[in-house]
This record gives structure tokens, C-alpha cells and sequence, in this order.
């Protein structure tokens, strides 16, 4: 049994993560699956294990957050990703800045102030190319596992143009490539590009306040900060965990629901 | 003007400037001569008198550049009436032209990128977003812009141009006149006609207070006749077109109406498009066609597609086929017979009110049909330029009208004037593939 | 007759989510007005966005009914005339003309508020050509006194063509009786703009009151809203309120929307509410005066309104309400809005005001990305 006071749950489009918070913030402890079709009975059972691993959920408040957050019935609030990813990065670094969470379904750039208080975001419009699954689909369609994506990418400094916005334009631009035989990295290297400038579009619409920081899933890719840095000029950092930072943020904010309360 | 900026306009523009520009106007132009550059199979070489026209554009900006040191500037939409500015000598500056350019320069995603990083919406026009961008930033292939003392916005292209305007006005602090066109939906109204000259008048009060001068007739008169003689002579160049094999294309119109564009009132201007009769009357005595084997031609509707100009000649060139006429290069030779050297603002007023983006989409139809007959064409190309609503609504109706009434293929082309982002080649060439098909079959 | 039913049923089915019962004030329902109207010997206009004269109309007979869209426009008729990046109030028009919705309409008036306008009354004079007679009318886009002469011209203009279209001329008089009707019911509106916070009446009720403008005849309007006045005695509401900026509140969900994360609307900058608050005409010359209180309504982009204008307005809106907040809610591809929102934004910021952007399409539902940013932007300003 692990020490839990607090839990946060933040269910994506293409994974959930549910952290549990002890009495002081610190995560004690995580669990991260797949997100499944059935995203309403996986909820269930997770928060079943979580309750085995709490000893039970009496009383442990839980702040549901995602795109799937509505999806958690039992959940004492919920808050959307924006503000949980701010509150979990805070606690992490202690400061603010401003932070570029990609995740799967839409991507946004937030500001954070000195006290942690989002001051402004700005998010991806209706169009997918500025979003994780923009590269999950051209994985796909070009036959590289998501996880070396990025490897891949790296492993040349050849640039294949990609111009479209658009994911099914870049799309027949990829094919049109392969067909002229452009190497492979070189076209990787070229949608991370296309990526990352819709990204630093939306950096440079916030305004860039220092430091640059990552979080969601598609920070694991490596060409993703490194990109990143060359675009903005600035040094990107990274939490430790990426991928859970939102889950923790809502577990904090329930923890502190927990607090006011007992007052 | 100070004496020493007197000297130093003097020495950059027309002692350096000019001699610089010239020179490599008769190095290109002897380079030309020979003939050894040229490598389309398909496409004739450029005419002679391209090299003229760069010399042209290029000292067009290198004046601007230094313009502060002798005149007010202002700068103004493409169908705005400057022959008042002209005639109070401002350095006149087309930001729609200064789009194109970068447009054909590929730099636009870079100074749209700038735009939209302030917040500009990529569905805005992206000449707009070019210049903003390029306002923005500062940054621009031809050196630097001179900042406007005057804005003058004219709205029979668009409304888009107000809106762009307003952003500009707030961005220099300068003074936004407006004259505001009221849209021809079936024919122009005399109290639209007294309307517009009546801001023509209140917008020539205003230049002349910025410009510290006042208007003369006889100058306004003669910027007027030069005008009317530029429009007049680009009219007869591009109706040289209706020969077989055409002489030039409109690819060849989109790069050489420049002038016509941003220099009409001018002397020069009047003498480059005398020359460019000339040597397009020389071709046609030789027999000289722009499409090596000429088959098949073309009407283009709405802007051009600035970055794949080339492409596109080349990619329908191969098949024989030539684009001779646009509704587009047109607009600024209609024009020229409305244009009044007696009663200047009379005939401003009624020119500017009635060019083909401020008449209604039958009209634009009627005027593709007739030029159907005249240029003897096979089919139209209707560009769906997603940053020129104007131009484009109306399009679906229109063909589908050129499909049933005039019984010759017309395609719809889904791209945008000036950003590369939205222009899928895939796409683009299996659209053409058909359509070249459907012309042949 | 027939025609009629299709087009009390069209409005039913389409576009009617208005009227109904608030607080014990009867708001009739869109085609119920319509029905009435002909009834007693009227006619029915449809008129497309935004500004345009009411009582030119009324003189002649017919009861403006506005289409901004509407939303649940029937059909996919609007893709075969206008391109994707047209916007979806335009398209949405063609389509619920298309589909029977105007079917029983006598007159259709398009108004020039942008180049999507204009090429909506350009495709129906010169292609789909509708039964009813199709007006336009230019509104100028300055505010200085050439704009006020013209749109009076513009205006008499009209009043011919009507005189053809109704086979009558309405005097002078009828025509400032009709002016001075239109004023009080503009004035009431406005009146209800400022006395919202202490109506029983939540977004979404004011809303359904504020716009039955856009079909109720004058004289009703001024009824109900005297009615809805008398009701003012609460003192301002819990929660964080906002400025909601843009074209039209559709779908009408957004401000349930509002409500649930804890917000609600204190003004309004929209194309259809607040910017249309009309002050009086001072002219004894009728065409003169409705050409005034055009020129002269609230800042509006559409009308070429200087950004500087638009940036006071907002303020000033602000400071009056204490809103925390803006929201611009955007119809996808509207120029005139896009082109002005990073200088009222940048404005905004600089005045300590956070603003939030969402881009819907009037056709769709709220999406779920939308209401995150919403739910976000609350829990920012809260």
C-alpha cells in the first residue's frame, strides 16, 4: 500500500495516467496505460487498483483532468489540462515560464507566472498538424515504431521540405517524396520541422517567457526539444516524468481541496 | 529638403543606384542575346525586354529606399486612384505588389510567419500577412520599405484592404484615407459615382495638407494622360494575345504588369510598354509562339499563383498548351478608356468604381465568355485563391455556367496567391492531369 | 397557403430556438410572428446580416426577419455555390434558401457587411436569382458626413425599388412614424443592455429576449422589453463575468456553457446585440436619419470602425461591468474580426483584461477542444 492522501487522473486521447499524492505533494505513486476504446471501464478498473493501492478511496479526493475527464463519475472536480499541467510543473521546478504541452489530441502553449497561476495560453486550432497524433500518423504510414521516430529523425541533418499544414497534404507530400527517393530520416526530420513550427507559432503568439519547458508525451521523442531549441533559441527543459505531470498537477490541486477542508 | 540629404539621395539613387541597376540590365540583357540560358524544351526564352522590367521593379524600391530624403510616401492599395498622389509627388508603394514579389521570391512563409506569430489568423489574405509580417518585423527582400506619411485604402479590390489598412494605420501612427467603392451589383449608381468623387476630393484635401503643397490641374491632368496611355498600351499588348500562336502568356503578364501596376503616370512606363509592343509585334511577325507547338489555349481567372508560375507553364507547356488570357492582367487595361483627362476627378471617380473585382460575379462571367470568343480559347482555368474571397465566390457558379453554356472544360483549382503552405502539388497535378485529358479528349 | 406552411415549418424546424416563456414574459415564437404578420395583411422580408433599416421596411408592408445562417441550415445546397473557406453563416444561408426555408418569403435583402456578403447577394442576383425580388443595400464604411449622405441615397434608392416592388409610396410621415417606432424599440433594447445584470433572466433567457428584435415587429418588441423592465430589481449575479465579442452567440449552448464553469455575460460586443444599439436620428429628413443611426451605431469592424475605436469601446464596456475577461467568439474565416483581434488583444493585456479566442462554425456543436479552453479560461480568471 502506498501513501496516498490525493489522486489525479488525466485521461488522454492516447494514454491515462492516475498519480497519487502523499501529504506533503510528493508523488508516491503512478500507473500509465494505453488508452483503451472502452476509456469508461478502463477508468473503472484503474481507479479500482488505485483504491486497492490507497486501502480504500473514502475520502481520498481524486481531480479528474484530459480530454476523457468527464469520464471519471467520482471525481470531486474536474479541471481542465491547462491549469493541472501548470500546477504540476510548478511544484517540479518551483518557478514558472512558459510551457508547451503537446499531447495528442491538441497541443498548448501556457504562461505561467512566478507564483504558478496560469497567465495566458494559447491552444492548437481544429487542424491536427500541430498535435502528437500529426507524427503518430506519418509514423505510421512511413512504418516507424513511434518510439525511434525521433532517433530517426536526428540521425541525419538533411531536411526534407515538408510545406503543407495541413496532416492530409503533408501526408501526399510525404508520399510524393518517397518517391523521388528522399531518404527516409530526411523526411522524418522534415515533419518534426513542420511540427515544431506550428509549435513555435503559438510560442511566439504567447510571447516567450524563459525558461522553455516540455511536458506531455511527445517530449520523450528526442528530436522533439531539440527542435524546439533550435526554432526558439531557447534551452528547453524537461520534467522528470513528461508524461505525468498533468496527473500529478490534478492530484494537487485535490490534495489541496483536501487541506481547505480540513481547515 | 536639406542640402545634404539632397546630395545623399543624389549619390545612392541616381549616381550609384541607378548606374548599378543599369548595368546589369545590358549584362542580363546581352547574356539574354546569346541565348545560352534558356533550357525549356517547351516554353519560348523570356523577352528581351524582361531584364528592363527588373531594372524597372528594382529602382522602384531603390527610390523608395531614400524616398524620405525628397518626398512624402504613401502607401496604397492596387486599384486606388494615385494620380493625385502621383501629381503631388509622393513615392507611391504598392504593399499587394511588394507581396507578389516576395511571393515570387518564396520568402512569404518566413514574413507570414511573423504575422501570424503576432496573432494574425492564417485564414487572413496572405498578402496581408506578408506585409504585415514584413511591417512587423522589418524585414523584406528588397532592402527596406519606406514608412508611410499617408495610407490610402480603396476598396474595390476588397474590403480585406480597410481591415489591413486600419492595422497598418495603428502600426505607423499615419493618417488612413479612405475611398470607399459601394460594390457594383448590376450597374453603377450615379449617387455611388458622386460619392466616390466626393472622397476623392476630401482624400486629395488630405494629401495636400501631409504633402505641404497644393494640387495643380495641369500636372493632375498630365499624370492622367500618362495613365491612360500606360493602360492603353498594356490593353493592346495583352489583345495581341487573340494571334496564333500567342506571342506572350499570362505568365508573361504577371511579371511584366508591373509598372502598369505601380508606376502608371509615369513617362518611363508609357516608353517600357511601347517597347514591349514592339518586340511582342516582332514575334508575332516571326511567328513566334510562347508555347513551342501551341494546341491548345487557356483562360485564367482570379490572381496568380505567385510562387508556381514556372511550374505551371512548364508542367501545361509540355502538353502544348498556353494560357493567353486572365481576367486578372485585363482589369488594368479596361480601365484605360474611362480614364478622362478633362475632368480628371469625374473620370477618377468612374474608373475606380469600376473595375472587374467591384462588378458582380455574372459580370465576371459575361466578361470570361466574351473573352472566350475573342482569344478563340478551349478552356478556363478558374483559380479558388483561398485568401481572395472577392475574386472567388462566384467561381463554382461561374463554371459550371462555362461548362453548360460554352460547352469547353473548366477546372477549379484549390490553392492561394501567395502562401506555398496551402498549394498540395499531389493534388494540384492529378487536377491537371484530368483536365488536360478532358481538353484532348 | 402551401408556401407558407413550408416556411413556418422551415423556421420551426431551423432556426427557431427563440421564444417562449421566461419569467412569465411570453416571447412568441419566430414563425408564430410570422404567421400573425401575414395574417393581418403584412408581408415578411428576409434580411441577411447586420445592418440594414427596419422602419423602410415596416413602411412598405414588410416585417424584417433576420437569417444569420441560421445554424441548423438544412442541406449541404451552400456547397454548391460558395467555396469551403467561405464562412458558415454565408454558407448556411444559400442552404436554408436552398432547402425550402425561404420558400414563403416575399422580399430577401442582403446588406454589404463584408466581401462573404457580397458575394452571397452577387451568386443569388446573377445565379440562383430566388423568386422574391433580392435587394442590396452598400452600407459605407467611414463615419464622416460623405458616408451619411450616401447611405441616405443609398437608402432613397431603396425606397424606389420598394415603391415598384409594393406598388405604394409611402409618405413622409408614415415613413417618420415608422423611424420614431424603430428608435423606442432601440431604445428599450439598449436600456435592457443595461439594466441585465438586474433581470430575473439568465445568458441564455436575455438572449432569447434581446434577439426576438431580429423578427419581432417594433411595436411588440417594445411591449415585452417594458414588460422585462419592470422585472429589475435584483442586484448584479454570483460568478465571474465576462465581455462576450463577435457575430452572433450561436450555437445558443455557449452560454450554458458559461454558466457551468462559473461564468456569466455582463455586455456584449456581438455583431448581433450590442453593436447594434442604434442611438436616436436627429435628422427631420427620414433617409437622412436612418442613415445616421447607422453611421453612428456602436464601433463595428463590418462598418470600417477604426481599431482605436473598437479598443475604447471594449474598455469602456469593461470598466462599466468589471469584467475579468473577454471572449471573442469567431466565425471561422470572418475577416473583418480576424484582422482586428491581435490589436484588441495586445489592448486588452495591456490593460490587465485576459481575452480568450474560439473559432466555431455556427453549423456545429461546441467541440470538446472549445470547452476546454473555455473551462480553462475560467479557471484562469476565476
Amino acid at each position: 500500500m502506498a501513501d496516498i492522501l490525493a489522486l489525479g487522473i488525466d485521461i488522454g486521447s492516447t494514454t491515462v495516467k492516475i498519480v497519487g499524492v502523499g501529504a506533503q505533494g510528493k508523488a508516491t505513486w503512478h500507473l500509465l496505460e494505453a488508452t483503451q476504446p472502452r476509456a469508461g471501464e478502463q477508468v473503472e478498473r484503474i481507479l479500482q487498483i488505485a483504491a486497492e493501492q490507497a486501502g480504500a478511496l473514502d475520502g481520498v479526493p481524486l481531480v479528474a483532468t484530459g480530454y476523457g475527464r468527464r469520464l471519471a463519475p467520482g471525481a470531486a472536480r474536474q479541471v481542465t489540462e491547462i491549469s493541472c499541467h501548470a500546477r504540476g510543473i510548478f511544484r517540479e521546478f518551483g518557478h514558472g515560464g512558459t510551457l508547451v504541452d503537446i499531447g495528442g489530441q491538441d497541443s498548448k502553449v501556457i504562461a505561467i507566472n512566478g507564483e504558478g497561476r496560469v497567465l495566458d495560453f494559447v491552444m492548437n486550432d481544429k487542424c491536427a498538424a500541430g498535435t502528437g497524433r500529426f507524427l503518430e500518423n506519418m509514423a505510421n504510414r512511413l512504418q516507424v515504431p513511434l518510439e525511434r521516430l525521433g532517433q530517426e529523425a536526428l540521425s541525419t541533418l538533411e531536411e526534407a521540405p515538408i510545406s503543407s499544414t495541413c496532416t492530409v497534404f503533408a501526408e501526399s507530400e510525404v508520399v510524393s517524396l518517397i518517391a523521388q527517393g528522399a531518404p527516409l530520416a530526411s523526411i522524418l526530420r522534415g515533419l518534426h520541422r513542420s511540427l515544431i513550427k506550428r509549435i513555435a507559432a503559438m510560442i511566439r503568439a504567447l510571447g516567450l517567457t524563459p525558461p522553455l519547458i516540455l511536458s506531455g508525451g511527445v517530449a520523450q521523442n528526442p528530436a522533439v526539444p531539440r527542435l524546439l531549441e533550435e526554432e526558439t533559441g531557447e534551452k528547453v527543459i524537461l520534467p522528470r516524468h513528461p508524461q505525468l505531470v498533468g496527473a500529478h498537477g490534478a492530484a494537487l490541486i485535490a490534495l489541496e481541496m483536501v487541506k481547505k477542508e480540513g481547515k | 529638403m536639406s542640402a545634404a540629404g539632397w546630395l545623399w539621395y543624389q549619390c545612392n539613387v541616381n549616381l550609384l543606384g541607378r548606374g548599378a541597376l543599369r548595368a546589369r540590365r545590358l549584362l542580363a540583357e546581352r547574356r539574354a542575346k546569346s541565348g545560352s540560358d534558356w533550357q525549356s524544351q517547351c516554353l519560348a526564352p523570356p523577352l528581351n525586354i524582361s531584364p528592363w522590367t527588373k531594372e524597372l521593379i528594382a529602382r522602384h524600391y531603390l527610390e523608395g529606399r531614400y524616398a524620405h530624403l525628397r518626398r512624402k510616401v504613401a502607401w496604397v492599395t492596387s486599384g486606388a486612384p494615385i494620380e493625385f498622389l502621383k501629381a503631388l509627388d509622393y513615392y507611391v508603394l504598392y504593399p499587394e505588389n511588394h507581396g507578389a514579389l516576395c511571393g515570387t521570391m518564396r520568402v512569404v512563409e518566413d514574413l507570414a510567419a511573423e504575422a501570424e506569430g503576432a496573432g494574425y489568423s492564417r485564414d487572413l489574405c496572405s498578402y496581408a500577412r506578408t506585409d504585415i509580417g514584413a511591417a512587423l518585423s522589418g524585414k523584406t527582400p528588397v532592402g527596406k520599405l519606406p514608412r508611410p506619411d499617408l495610407l490610402l485604402a480603396c476598396t474595390n479590390i476588397c474590403q480585406t484592404v480597410l481591415f489591413w489598412y486600419r492595422v497598418l494605420a495603428r502600426h505607423f501612427g499615419a493618417p488612413l484615407v479612405l475611398i470607399d467603392t459601394p460594390f457594383v451589383y448590376t450597374r453603377v449608381e450615379p449617387h455611388s459615382v458622386q460619392f466616390v468623387k466626393r472622397q476623392i476630393e476630401e482624400a486629395i484635401e488630405i494629401a495636400e495638407k501631409v504633402a505641404g503643397r497644393s494640387l495643380r490641374a495641369a500636372r493632375l491632368e498630365q499624370v492622367a494622360y500618362l495613365s491612360r496611355q500606360a493602360a492603353q498600351l498594356w490593353l493592346t499588348i495583352i489583345e495581341r494575345c487573340q494571334h496564333r500562336p500567342a506571342p506572350i502568356s499570362v505568365f508573361d503578364q504577371f511579371i511584366q504588369m508591373a509598372p502598369v501596376v505601380e508606376m502608371r503616370g509615369e513617362a518611363y512606363t508609357v516608353d517600357f510598354y511601347a517597347a514591349m509592343l514592339r518586340e511582342v509585334d516582332e514575334r508575332i511577325a516571326r511567328g513566334v509562339g510562347v508555347v513551342k507547338n501551341e494546341r491548345k489555349r487557356l483562360l485564367w481567372d482570379n490572381l496568380p499563383i505567385w510562387y508556381r508560375l514556372r511550374y505551371l507553364a512548364e508542367y501545361l507547356g509540355r502538353h502544348g498548351i498556353a494560357i493567353v488570357a486572365s481576367t486578372y492582367t485585363h482589369a488594368w487595361g479596361e480601365l484605360a478608356d474611362l480614364i478622362d483627362t478633362q475632368d480628371p476627378l469625374e473620370g477618377m471617380a468612374r474608373t475606380y468604381i469600376y473595375p472587374i473585382l467591384n462588378r458582380g460575379a455574372g459580370d465576371k462571367l459575361a466578361k470570361m465568355k466574351s473573352m472566350i470568343e475573342k482569344y478563340h480559347l478551349d478552356g478556363v482555368i478558374l483559380h479558388s485563391d483561398r485568401s481572395c474571397k472577392p475574386y472567388s465566390m462566384g467561381q463554382i457558379d461561374q463554371r459550371d455556367r462555362l461548362l453548360r453554356e460554352c460547352k469547353i472544360p473548366a477546372l477549379l483549382l484549390e490553392a492561394d496567391h501567395n502562401d506555398p503552405r496551402a498549394f498540395a502539388e499531389g493534388q494540384v497535378a492529378s487536377r491537371l492531369d484530368a483536365f488536360i485529358e478532358m481538353l484532348e479528349g | 397557403m402551401r408556401d407558407t406552411r413550408i416556411c413556418m415549418r422551415s423556421f420551426e424546424i431551423r432556426t427557431d430556438e427563440m421564444g417562449g416563456s421566461l419569467e412569465g414574459i411570453e416571447i412568441p415564437r419566430r414563425m408564430e410572428v410570422i404567421r400573425e404578420y401575414r395574417q393581418g395583411g403584412g408581408s415578411v422580408a428576409a434580411v441577411f446580416p447586420i445592418h440594414y433599416p427596419r422602419p423602410l421596411l415596416r413602411a412598405f408592408g414588410f416585417l424584417p426577419v433576420e437569417v444569420w445562417g441560421p445554424p441548423r441550415a438544412g442541406g449541404n445546397w451552400g456547397e454548391a455555390h460558395v467555396q469551403p473557406y467561405v464562412c458558415s453563416i454565408v454558407r448556411n444561408a444559400l442552404s436554408f434558401l436552398g432547402s425550402g426555408g425561404l420558400d414563403a418569403v416575399d422580399l430577401l435583402l442582403v446588406p454589404h457587411a463584408c466581401d462573404s456578403l457580397q458575394g452571397l447577394g452577387s451568386i443569388l442576383l446573377d445565379f440562383v436569382s430566388p423568386r422574391q425580388p433580392t435587394l442590396t443595400l452598400y452600407l459605407p464604411r467611414g463615419g464622416r458626413e460623405s458616408d451619411v449622405a450616401f447611405l441616405a441615397d443609398e437608402l432613397r434608392a431603396i425606397y424606389r425599388r420598394l415603391e415598384v416592388i409594393a406598388g405604394r409610396s409611402p409618405s413622409e410621415k408614415e415613413l417618420m412614424a415608422c423611424i420614431r417606432r424603430d428608435e423606442e424599440a432601440d431604445r428599450l433594447l439598449s436600456e435592457l443592455h443595461r439594466q441585465r445584470l438586474r433581470l430575473p433572466l439568465n445568458d441564455a433567457s436575455f438572449y432569447r429576449l434581446a434577439r426576438s428584435r431580429e423578427y419581432l415587429p417594433a411595436e411588440k418588441f417594445c411591449h415585452i422589453a417594458q414588460e422585462a423592465l419592470a422585472l429589475a430589481d435584483g442586484d448584479g449575479r454570483p460568478g465571474a463575468p465576462i465581455i462576450l465579442s463577435g457575430i452572433v452567440p450561436e450555437p445558443m449552448r455557449l452560454f450554458e456553457a458559461i454558466e457551468q464553469m462559473g461564468g456569466f455575460t455582463a455586455a456584449d460586443d456581438l455583431a448581433c446585440c450590442g453593436r447594434r444599439l442604434y442611438p436616436a436620428g436627429s435628422s427631420q429628413d427620414p433617409f437622412r436619419r436612418m442613415a445616421q443611426r447607422i453611421v453612428h451605431a456602436p464601433p463595428d469592424p463590418t462598418r470600417g470602425s477604426p481599431i482605436g475605436e473598437r479598443v475604447e469601446h471594449l474598455l469602456s464596456l469593461a470598466r462599466a461591468t468589471q469584467a475579468r475577461g473577454v471572449i471573442f467568439y469567431e466565425v471561422k474565416f470572418c475577416e473583418p474580426e480576424l484582422f482586428d483581434l491581435p490589436l484588441l488583444r495586445q489592448a486588452l493585456r495591456q490593460a490587465g483584461i485576459p481575452s480568450l479566442t474560439l473559432e466555431v462554425d455556427i453549423g456545429d456543436e461546441l467541440s470538446q477542444a472549445a470547452l476546454t479552453l473555455l473551462a480553462a479560461f475560467f479557471e484562469m480568471i476565476g
